[in-house]
């Protein structure tokens, strides 16, 4: 594994490159360009402060934040799973013809993901600074570290449902399900604390809900996370990371077999 | 025994008994509809591709893999790539490695030519560092000249080829694999492309190419190894396994041939012996074989025809292989079923590559003859006093035809021989010449 990693630090310049075409070339034909994204996010905001404040009243404060800094992270890591499952099969010119190492296609991906959420989350930022919320050192430092946790964390589901993906393609659609009963399953539209308390530690077991709760703290309270939100976020994320790697590696050798 | 081969370079391609297999699946099943309820379709059988193969390849060494198509050879290419992985024994490769098998792999149609390089050159695992230090000369090789700065949408294929080969070609590999790719552009770029490939050769990389283009290996490789139902069949110096290889095929195309069509025209008789030509042949197979052109490389009404072609050397033995500068005879015997006006009996030869090099018959040469000279059957000879070919693979051409060009027997690449020559002069044919130099 650790001879994996390595060969994928040496394609650096090749994820970077991928990474750059996604981006740019996203956008590249339209007018509006690159401003898109952050348009988007602004308009998507728009939407939930229009229906949140008018018509579905909640009784959360904010309730366009608390929903907006949850749903960008949100919306990053469902792009990986739907999206991002099929990486492998979109580029299966390359991986039929050229050598490289096969994990620079899935790093790649989730990290223009990445790339493209940093840019939402600037807008989250700017719009959380108007709200009142406030950052110290320490949050910003946190929120640092809980980005970290999410990247390693998608990154590892995208490696192992790329590779699955390959040799059964029914998974997109069943992701693309599975992606939605999900999102409800995570405290992303409602807090934590509706959950009743029996089924509190199942709801645990969700790696997302730990990471939510965290950036909620953060962004939406201007508060510290929880030590053990962020140590089982962590933990999470790297048994994800070593599984994803491991299923990858296993199941790359016949990539160009199957496809 | 290191110390008794310390001039030779080291092993950088090691293979060692390399099997492969693919599974074939009669009806493959790729959704979980199909997985679940027809489990039993998806009954398999394995395709061993690759039998068991072993070669070295030393640093420096340009090396083809020949075979023909299915034989594994690319596969084999594949592997060496890590594309595929074997499913028992090893391979070893030391250094950089780039394949020229997919040209322009990531390019992005909206991005400039400048902007591709960077995404294509990184695909081969350059850094962004090494990318800028070849920039300029990846440009100029690709002769787009300003186009550089164009999206590659608005590029012409030729184009896009041209740079794709560029940024392939400058990657400065240890290793450079090649699958069948010299068909870049025009011919003087081509020829553009061979000359760096050679001087890419010269600066100590080690080539792997695979080709169908048996002239270009023997320009460019020091050997060859062909792979014949995934094992190694022969290997070393490309002339010798090409003519082994070619003989190989010609034997069994005919074999395919005489299966079909019988024995009236095989190259057994031809090659391995030349009087059981004449006599062995009756005159039953000719009719059907004759009306119908049997694969588009014999056609004619066959009142008349070939019963047998071969080529002697000086000494008189039947061969494909001739030397330059020397006399041989191209022996053909006839056949008539049917009394034809005003035949003549014509030659042609021509280059591997479909030039033409010479070509006469005996009407153009003032040669009266016959019908009844003829008889019911006979034999022709063309006697070469002085081969003036030049070292290559030559097909031959025979007809028997009207001073029209109605075909009585035409005869399409009936033999393929090979002039090898001491002297490697160039050009289509040797004139004849001497030297003479004198001091004032």
């Amino acid at each position: 594994m650790l001879q994996t990693i390595k060969d994928v630090w040496e394609y650096r310049s090749m994820i970077q490159s991928l990474v750059n075409r996604d981006l740019r070339g996203r956008y590249k034909a339209s007018v509006l360009g690159f401003l898109w994204t952050f348009i988007v996010p602004l308009c998507q905001l728009l939407v939930y402060t229009v229906v949140f404040s008018i018509i579905l009243k909640s009784n959360i404060e904010r309730y366009y934040l608390f929903l907006f800094v949850a749903l960008i992270p949100w919306n990053f890591l469902s792009s990986c799973l739907t999206a991002g499952a099929s990486c492998i099969i979109q580029q299966q010119s390359l991986v039929n013809k050229i050598y490289f190492p096969r994990e620079v296609i899935p790093v790649s991906f989730v990290t223009a993901a990445f790339v493209n959420m940093l840019y939402c989350e600037i807008v989250v930022f700017i719009v959380s600074l108007f709200s009142g919320v406030h950052y110290t050192p320490l949050t910003l430092l946190c929120l640092f570290l809980v980005m970290i946790i999410e990247y390693v964390f998608a990154l590892g589901i995208t490696l192992i449902v790329c590779a699955l993906d390959v040799y059964f393609r029914d998974l997109e659609h069943i992701l693309g399900i599975l992606s939605m009963a999900w999102m409800f399953m995570t405290p992303i539209m409602y807090d934590i604390s509706v959950v009743p308390e029996q089924l509190l530690p199942v709801f645990l077991l969700n790696p997302m809900a730990s990471i939510m709760q965290a950036y909620r703290d953060i962004m939406y309270s201007g508060a510290v996370p929880h030590i053990n939100t962020l140590g089982a976020a962590v933990l999470m994320g790297i048994v994800f990371m070593i599984v994803g790697l491991l299923v990858f590696g296993k199941l790359k050798r016949r990539f160009s077999e199957v496809m | 025994m290191a110390s008794t081969k310390t001039e030779k370079p080291p092993v950088v391609i090691d293979v060692q008994n390399v099997k492969k297999k693919f599974r074939v699946y009669s009806d493959k099943g790729a959704t979980l509809k199909e997985r679940a309820l027809f489990r039993k379709r998806r009954a398999h059988s394995d395709h061993w591709v690759l039998k068991g193969i072993s070669f070295q390849i030393r640093k420096g060494e340009a090396v083809g893999l020949v075979g023909e198509n299915g034989c594994g050879k690319s596969t084999t290419l594949k592997l060496l790539t890590k594309i595929l992985y074997p499913d028992s024994g090893t391979i070893t490769m030391k250094g950089r490695i780039s394949s020229l098998i997919e040209l322009g792999a990531g390019f992005h149609p909206d991005m400039t030519g400048r902007e591709n390089i960077y995404t294509n050159a990184s695909i081969f695992g350059l850094s962004k560092a090494e990318i800028d230090k070849r920039l300029e000369g990846i440009i100029a090789f690709s002769e787009l000249g300003s186009y550089i700065d164009n999206p590659v949408r608005t590029y012409s294929s030729g184009m896009y080829m041209r740079l794709a080969f560029a940024v392939a070609i400058n990657v400065d590999a240890d290793i450079l694999l090649i699958d069948e790719i010299l068909a870049v552009g025009d011919a003087s770029y081509q020829a553009k492309c061979l000359n760096k490939l050679r001087e890419i050769k010269r600066q100590g990389t080690t080539i792997v190419i695979v080709s169908h283009a048996l002239g270009q290996i023997e320009q460019f490789c020091e050997r060859s190894i062909w792979i014949e139902s995934g094992e190694i069949r022969e290997q070393g110096s490309p002339f010798d396994v090409h003519q082994k290889y070619l003989r190989y095929l010609n034997d069994r195309e005919n074999h395919l041939l005489s299966d079909s069509a019988d024995e009236e025209s095989s190259t057994e008789d031809r090659s391995s012996g030349d009087d059981q030509g004449k006599g062995g042949s009756d005159s039953r197979g000719s009719k059907e074989s004759g009306e119908t052109a049997d694969d588009g490389m014999r056609w004619g009404s066959k009142d008349m025809y070939f019963t047998s072609i071969h080529i002697e050397n000086r000494e008189g033995t039947t061969t494909t292989v001739l030397e330059s500068g020397q006399p041989f005879k191209i022996v053909m015997n006839y056949k008539v079923d049917r009394p034809c006006e005003e035949p003549a009996f014509g030659i042609g030869i021509i280059r591997n590559d479909g030039l033409q090099c010479y070509g006469t018959n005996t009407v153009i040469e003032n040669i009266p003859l016959q019908a009844e000279s003829l008889g019911d059957s006979g034999t022709v000879v063309v006697d070469i006093t002085n081969n003036t070919l030049i070292e290559g693979e030559y097909d031959l051409d025979v007809a028997i035809h009207k001073p029209d060009g109605f075909a009585y027997d035409y005869y399409r690449a009936c033999l393929r021989f090979t002039v090898f020559s001491v002297i490697k002069d160039a050009g289509v044919m040797r004139l004849e010449h001497e030297w003479h130099i004198a001091e004032e």
